[in-house]
């Protein structure tokens, strides 16, 4: 280690261990403390550990938490950033508070980044495996296009050629570049290839790649995700090592299907939880680990879903779920769909930075699908509470059913009243956090996260 | 009477990023109001266009990839566009809708692209600088106020035979300079307003359907039925 390095970690080691006893903070100051010392510090701090780097737009999160949760039936000790802090300062931090591995053994570390984070991260570390879930509209207003999301993915990848890249063979973007890397796909063989569909009007990404012709499935998944192939030049899905081969079950609160012919349940609904399941798993098979083993890691996953967390709010059985883009949206409108009981929806919606201050992509959510199931209120609010309502007043929810609320703090006490047992609230990032800090406050939510 | 307005979605499944989509559904969430029946069909790269199928029509945004795409495949369809335009029917062009049916318009590449010149304006590139954030304009002719999102890097200069859809209040406009927003063209509008032009002004919306539907039934007496749409805005 550099003497530079030497003295950034410490700096950054003690500033961590102040913020986080005397502080309860920590989670990327000490990254940028260290950082600003020594620009290169990752290089040193992460050269004793394989790394496995998780990107993509949707579901980063959750198959980062399920891949620790499988490489603990191997691996004693783990490092990941759990926080959710994906860029370089937050990942710096990850390392520093991190248990050293012991000498001359590597430990190993399992990275959520940033699509556009990627790049820097692997100029100082060279990870071993790249984990890609999907490449959605997301955020027009920060990232641009997912031609140039997925371009800042691969600046990353092609700094590490000899890392594994896991990717989503669902997915056409993932099969459209050239890499020299050993390339290994995952995906869903649960249907007969035998049909011949185009993709719902109003998807991203279904123009074939090589020729430009509309691509065509012969089964879909969601979105633009399925057996894909073009009829005019032949491209289609590569071969998959990794499949969903059952679905069998799903509700809002449980999927049971089956990976490679071995039964497995999770505890929490919705599709595209399956695929960041399917990946975990792929990941585990990657490096050796069995069936069973990870049978008994998605078993243990129960506390892994913050970001679709069911509150008990004076008897009301309340699940907050975060939305951001059309495609997370419908998906989350599909999990909707299957629950058994009548419910009521909220939907809150802000566009501050992190939201994105686009509110624009309502329009292409499903929400003409609510009105068809069994919610007996709805009730919009949050920031930009008129956009969202005049989206589900388009949708077709009836005035009478409908209540407006702009006011956060007065949205729990509307829900108190809801003439249901169960409330779903749809939210975006800000509109989340602001519930789950007033729920707090108010003792619903247990402290810490 | 029963009447019914069908809409052409022109390259729905390719250009369709902002939420484009919203035009045509609160088109007939005020069409409902007054008994009409809207149909809307996605006219995309195999299709053929005739201007004879339909009474209005929606051109979304794309993206780069998606937008060069329709770009090569615009001119089979240039001349019945031309002749749908001509007849006076209403067609809302967003953003790159705007700039393909216009003389020319320079990519984010860099890459100069001719457009099928419909319309009379033209589309250069600013660098690495993109125009993003509300958008607020007023309308000289009628007066209307209209407020949107906008969210784009090429630059539009408006020229014969056309004239800005509005004067910029708050915001950036066709170029950021000349204080014009979006085209028109007989009933043809070109906006960077991001797709919900339509969903978010109740009233450039109910123009536009009588605009539409007056086309289509011009023996018909609208006076009554412009009563009972009362426009929404948010």
């Amino acid at each position: 280690m550099t003497l530079r390095s030497e003295i950034a970690t410490l700096a950054g080691r003690s500033s961590y261990w102040f913020l986080h006893n005397f502080m309860g903070g920590g989670s990327s100051l000490p990254g940028k403390i260290t950082t600003t010392l020594d620009p290169d510090v990752l290089k040193e701090l992460g050269k004793n550990y394989e790394v496995i780097i998780v990107s993509g737009t949707n579901g980063k999160t959750l198959t980062t938490a399920l891949i620790v949760q499988v490489l603990k039936e191997k691996y004693d000790h783990i490092v990941t950033n759990k926080t959710g802090s994906n860029m370089v300062q937050g990942i710096t931090s990850t390392f520093l508070e991190a248990k050293r591995p012991a000498k001359g053994k590597k430990g190993i570390a399992v990275l959520e980044v940033d699509e556009a984070n990627v790049k820097p991260i692997v100029s100082q570390i060279t990870p071993k495996m790249f984990v890609l879930t999907n490449i959605f509209r997301d955020q027009l207003d920060r990232y641009g296009e997912i031609y140039t999301t997925y371009q800042k993915i691969l600046d990353g990848i092609k700094l590490a050629p000899d890392a594994v890249v896991l990717a989503n063979g669902d997915e056409p973007i993932f099969h459209s570049k050239e890499l020299p890397n050993p390339q290994v796909y995952y995906g869903f063989a649960n249907q007969p290839a035998t049909g011949d569909l185009k993709a719902a009007p109003n998807t991203d990404g279904i123009l074939c790649p090589v020729c430009q012709h509309l691509l065509h499935y012969h089964y879909l998944v969601y979105a633009n995700l399925g057996d894909y192939f073009c009829p005019n030049c032949g491209f289609r899905r590569p071969d998959l090592r990794f499949k969903v081969t059952d679905v069998s079950e799903r509700t809002p609160k449980a999927s049971k299907f089956a990976i490679d012919g071995h039964q497995y349940e999770i505890g929490v609904g919705g599709t595209y939880n399956i695929y960041n399941a399917l990946a975990a798993y792929a990941v585990g098979r990657e490096v050796g680990i069995q069936p069973d083993q990870i049978r008994h890691a998605f078993e243990n996953n129960q506390r892994l879903f913050g970001r679709q967390e069911e509150i008990n709010v004076d008897g009301k059985d309340v699940s907050i779920i975060l939305v951001k883009n059309p495609v997370g949206t419908n998906q989350v409108i599909d999990l909707l769909g299957t629950e058994p009981d009548p419910f009521s929806f909220v939907g809150l919606l802000n566009a501050d930075y992190a939201d994105g201050i686009d509110t624009s992509w309502i329009w292409d959510g499903e929400f003409e699908r609510l009105p068809k199931m069994d919610i007996q209120q709805f009730e919009t609010g949050g920031k930009r509470y008129k956009d969202i309502t005049f989206r589900l007043k388009v949708a077709g929810v009836k005035p009478e059913q409908h209540t407006v609320q702009p006011d956060l703090g007065k949205v729990i006490e509307d829900i108190k009243q809801m003439p249901t047992d169960k409330v779903y609230i749809l939210a975006t990032y800000t509109a989340m956090m602001e519930m789950r800090s007033r729920l707090m406050k108010q003792g619903y939510i247990k402290g810490g996260n | 009477m029963t009447m019914n307005l069908r809409v052409a979605h022109l390259y729905g499944d390719l250009m369709n990023t902002y939420g484009d989509i919203g035009n045509i559904l609160t088109l007939r969430f005020y069409a409902d109001q007054i008994g009409v029946t809207v149909t809307d069909q996605i006219i995309s790269l195999e299709d053929d266009f005739k201007a004879d199928d339909f009474d209005f029509a929606v051109f979304g945004g794309g993206q780069d990839f998606e937008q060069m795409v329709v770009a090569k495949d615009l001119p089979n369809k240039r001349d019945e566009l031309i002749k749908f335009i001509e007849q006076n029917k209403p067609l809302i062009a967003v953003c790159g809708g705007y700039q393909m049916l216009g003389k020319y318009y320079v990519d984010a590449s860099g890459r100069k692209l001719p457009g099928i010149h419909a319309m009379n304006h033209y589309t250069e590139q600013q660098h690495e600088n993109r125009f993003i954030g509300d958008i607020e304009i007023q309308n000289e002719a009628t007066g209307q106020k209209y407020h949107g999102f906008e969210n784009h890097q090429g630059i539009t200069f408006l020229g014969e035979d056309e004239h800005a859809l509005g004067k910029v209040l708050k915001g950036y406009g066709n170029n950021g300079e000349d204080q014009t927003e979006g085209a028109v063209h007989k009933n043809t509008i070109g906006t960077y307003f991001h797709g919900p032009i339509m969903a978010r002004n109740g009233n450039f919306s109910i123009h536009m359907m009588f605009e539409a539907l007056q086309n289509k039934y011009p023996d018909y007496d609208f006076t009554e039925l412009k009563t009972k749409v009362k426009p929404e805005s948010y």
